[in-house]
């Protein structure tokens, strides 16, 4: 079990900068998810922690151990980590039973053969493949080939286990069992996880904390309640969740929504001039009588679950989510009234952090 | 014409004259020749590309590019301008590095004799190990590089994880490579002729043509009894490849394309970047100086200074009438052979992968079986069957030669056109016979501009290897068809050491030229 410290992490690959100024601490025990869109530089930064790729400054240190530096020039290859690491392709070797992938870090770590095969045993019976043991890999599913890859990464019992969107190869109804099985383990175990994924839900479900990245920068930690409802700004407000984005107007005290007399208080501090509200589609009430703003009403989807409504608000359309049935209450081309609850603010000047 | 060639050979697997034929013990020297010297030349192959594709492929070696382009590119050096190269610089009495070791060490004697079974090894392993290397380095591309990863954070070291994950999965594909080298030198005619024959060291190929060029019906007999030997190992071989890369399932899903974990070579650095360096200096660089420089020097036993350096021996040549017309020759012949195979190639191509005709795949796997057999097997079967026993006869005109090439290369032109044409959706057809176009102008307007730079590529990857073929034409050559290949063999074996290097540096600069022109067609993806 261990602390992860990563400080003032760069990634410079030739011109360009893939992961600008990174700094997190992990708790001994916390699950932290790294999400973003792709190419925002999460896997460079999971890659680092695991000694794929070399951090061009900054420095890094799993437990007490400083395992890169680039002023103190150390660097400690994958090998002597002691990680456990589950990958996006499952990277289960196809030319090895079951067992014999699970039990290779125990073989590497010249654990005796009567131990090894009694932990290779047990961590099978926790994913649910002890019968498995001798099957190869070619004889398994996406699913169970991804059990293996979690074995294997657990076995050895590293203080660290690192995931690589490892349910993005599965399908839908799979990714919702596998994410309450590893997040089971991981309390079962009290391993600390760092966890790499571009869906939202996953991170949302799973972690103790959220790491938004966005262009190779952290945009915003939090708890997922915390993320979800005080965004730190735009990119992220529209990343994580549904959101409306309404031109607004700062002055003094006061945000003024655009076309309105409508006035929130400015409680974020926003400068004066052009702002942005922006608002979660379920946070907003429907009404044929008054409200804060008025609109028409343009398209409505059935979900079942709720109805997803499309409203014109002078030139912008805004989306509505009403929970229940209430399909039939309103119609096409009909004029309604929205209120606006728990609405979030944003200042023109950036719409995300960028590499300084 | 694929199928009439490989008829007639057919019809002469009268098996009661091998017993006579192996009864002799300068053939069963030859066949026993072959195949040691072929095991090896692959095993030495194997050896020497297997750590080559790795560091290239997976260390932070300095230079990896450009060694790359190196090693692949002695795959386009006529393997016999490579064997002549090899005879200058080691052969016993004024070769260059026999000189120069005897120079350096104060030796009496030359310490190399090239005209060795093992020179005839060591010419066939520089030459034909690109097969190995390029059949081992796209493996090694084409492996999931997490493969790699998941056992280094497993705890293992760079070593171990090579021995451990790379070298299994790799296995079926280094042993592929294997086998075409295999296949390669067993087959090779030039550099046994050049390298073996003055030794009075004999393999099959050389053993055939010695009977061949008696010219009776017992010496055409003898002939096919090797060729037929030798057809067998080589195409029961190549069944025996595909089988054994179809048979284990290592694919796995692959995630998104992470760039392979490089190892960091640390301390042993300079000293892989020495040896490598070395070897694709003594592979490429050295023989083809060797031949540069013979070509430039006023008189071969002047040796290596300053004054003997001029064109004097370049200007016999290209002003000699017997020359230019062969060089001409082989650049018509070539793009004859390339225009009709590349017209049949796309028919091929087509039929086999979009039509559902029964029997589609019938041409496209006679044409495989073409380009797998021996050349030498070709020319003998083309021999026999076109000097009027079945009631044609081309044998000395220039459509014997065609037709030889034809079978021989159509091959890489029908692998090219046909990948190529399976990656044209059949929805993107539809798209446009949905717009209302007509399947005429379909393919005119959709697949034509899409497949053009593989057809491009087909055309040059017969072209190539067309122009300077030695092996065929050697046997099928008439007095008005002497192709650059047969007059630089003659060259070389009346020892006219200094016309054969000029007319060598010719045909490599044609053969550079044509693979820059190739890559760009092909915008790099193809190269010879």
């Amino acid at each position: 079990m261990s602390q992860i410290k990563l400080e003032h992490i760069y990634k410079r690959f030739g011109e360009v900068t893939a992961v600008g100024d990174f700094n997190l601490t992990v708790a001994d025990g916390e699950f932290v998810s790294i999400l973003g869109p792709s190419g925002c530089g999460k896997t460079t930064s999971l890659r680092m922690v695991a000694g794929f790729e070399r951090a061009t400054e900054g420095v890094i240190s799993i437990g007490d151990h400083i395992v890169s530096s680039s002023e103190g020039n150390i660097f400690v290859p994958p090998e002597k980590r002691d990680i456990g690491m589950v990958f996006q392709s499952y990277a289960v070797w196809p030319h090895m039973t079951v067992a014999e992938n699970v039990a290779y870090p125990l073989k590497i770590k010249k654990v005796a053969k009567e131990e090894r095969n009694t932990r290779v045993q047990e961590v099978l019976g926790m994913v649910h493949l002890g019968d498995y043991g001798n099957r190869y890999p070619s004889q398994l599913s996406g699913g169970q080939q991804q059990r293996v890859a979690l074995a294997r990464a657990l076995v050895a019992r590293p203080g660290l286990l690192l995931l690589d969107e490892p349910l993005s190869n599965l399908d839908a109804k799979l990714r919702e069992s596998m994410r309450f099985e590893i997040s089971s383990l991981q309390k079962k175990l009290g391993i600390t996880v760092i966890y790499v994924t571009h869906d939202q839900a996953e991170a949302m479900t799973m972690s103790d904390r959220i790491v938004v990245m966005n262009g190779g920068v952290i945009q915003q930690v939090g708890k997922p309640y915390d993320v979800y409802t005080h965004p730190v700004n735009k990119m992220v407000a529209d990343f994580i969740g549904l959101v409306n984005f309404l031109p607004a107007e700062a002055k003094g005290d006061q945000v003024i929504l655009k076309g309105t007399s409508h006035t929130f208080a400015n409680l974020a501090g926003i400068p004066e001039g052009p702002a942005t509200l922006a608002v979660r589609p379920e946070n907003i009430k429907m009404s044929k009588t008054g409200g804060m703003i008025a609109g028409v009403m343009k398209h409505r989807f059935y979900l079942g679950d709720s109805v997803d409504y499309r409203v014109q608000v002078q030139e912008h359309i805004v989306r509505v989510i009403i929970k229940g049935v209430q399909y039939g209450t309103w119609q096409d081309g009909e004029t309604v009234y929205l209120d606006f609850d728990k609405v979030m603010m944003f200042g023109n000047e950036r719409n995300n952090y960028i590499i300084t | 014409m694929i199928l009439s060639g490989m008829t007639g050979l057919n019809g002469l697997r009268s098996l009661s004259n091998y017993k006579e034929v192996y009864s002799k013990d300068v053939n069963w020297n030859a066949l026993i020749n072959t195949v040691k010297v072929s095991l090896l030349v692959m095993v030495a192959s194997v050896v020497i590309t297997f750590p080559l594709a790795w560091l290239i492929g997976r260390t932070d070696l300095p230079g990896k590019k450009h060694f790359r382009t190196i090693l692949v590119s002695s795959y386009m050096i006529p393997p016999y301008v490579g064997a002549i190269a090899w005879t200058q610089l080691l052969n016993p009495s004024v070769g260059y590095l026999n000189n120069l070791f005897s120079f350096m060490f104060n030796l009496d004697k030359a310490p190399f004799n090239i005209y060795t079974i093992s020179g005839m090894i060591w010419v066939l392993t520089l030459f034909y190990s690109p097969f190995a290397f390029i059949t081992i380095s796209r493996a090694m591309e084409k492996m999931d590089p997490t493969l790699e990863e998941a056992a280094r954070i497993a705890g293992a070291s760079p070593l171990r994880t090579l021995w451990d994950v790379t070298l299994p999965l790799m296995a079926p594909s280094i042993l592929a490579g294997g086998l075409l080298v295999f296949i390669a030198a067993g087959s090779a005619f030039g550099i046994p002729a050049i390298v073996g024959m003055p030794g009075n060291i004999e393999v099959l190929t050389t053993r055939i043509v010695t009977f061949v060029y008696m010219g009776d019906e017992a010496g055409i007999k003898n002939a096919t009894a090797l060729a037929v030997s030798l057809m067998i190992i080589a195409n029961g071989l190549l069944f025996f490849m595909s089988w054994m890369l179809g048979r284990k399932d290592y694919t796995t899903i692959s995630g998104k394309s992470t760039r392979p974990n490089i190892v960091e070579l640390g301390k042993w650095k300079s000293l892989t970047t020495l040896l490598v360096g070395g070897y694709a200096f003594i592979a490429v660089i050295l023989p083809l100086g060797s031949i540069v420089v013979t070509s430039f020097m006023v008189s071969m036993s002047k040796g290596l200074v300053w004054s003997n350096f001029g064109i004097d021996a370049w200007i016999p040549v290209i002003t000699s009438e017997q020359y230019l017309e062969s060089i001409w020759r082989s650049l018509g012949y070539a793009f004859i052979t390339a225009c009709i195979g590349t017209v049949l190639a796309l028919f091929v191509a087509y039929l086999s992968v979009k039509t559902s005709i029964t029997g589609r795949k019938l041409p496209d796997l006679l044409v495989m079986l073409g380009g797998s057999t021996p050349s030498i097997v070709i020319a003998l079967a083309l021999i026999i069957t076109f000097s009027g026993n079945y009631g044609l006869n081309i044998y000395s005109t220039i459509w014997i030669i065609i037709v030889s090439y034809l079978v021989k290369y159509m091959t890489m032109s029908v692998r090219t056109i046909a990948a190529s044409l399976s990656q044209v959706h059949i929805s993107l057809e539809e798209a446009a016979l949905n717009s209302g176009a007509s399947w005429l102008r379909c393919c005119k307007d959709i697949i034509m501009p899409l497949i053009a730079p593989s057809i491009v590529a087909g055309w040059f990857l017969i072209f190539m290897p067309s122009f300077y073929e030695l092996t065929m034409s050697n046997l099928l050559y008439g007095a008005d068809t002497k192709t650059i290949g047969v007059l630089l063999y003659e060259l070389q074996t009346y020892a006219d050491t200094q016309n054969a290097s000029v007319l060598s540096v010719i045909i490599l600069i044609i053969v550079l030229a044509g693979n820059l022109l190739l890559s760009k067609a092909s915008k790099g993806n193809v190269a010879i």
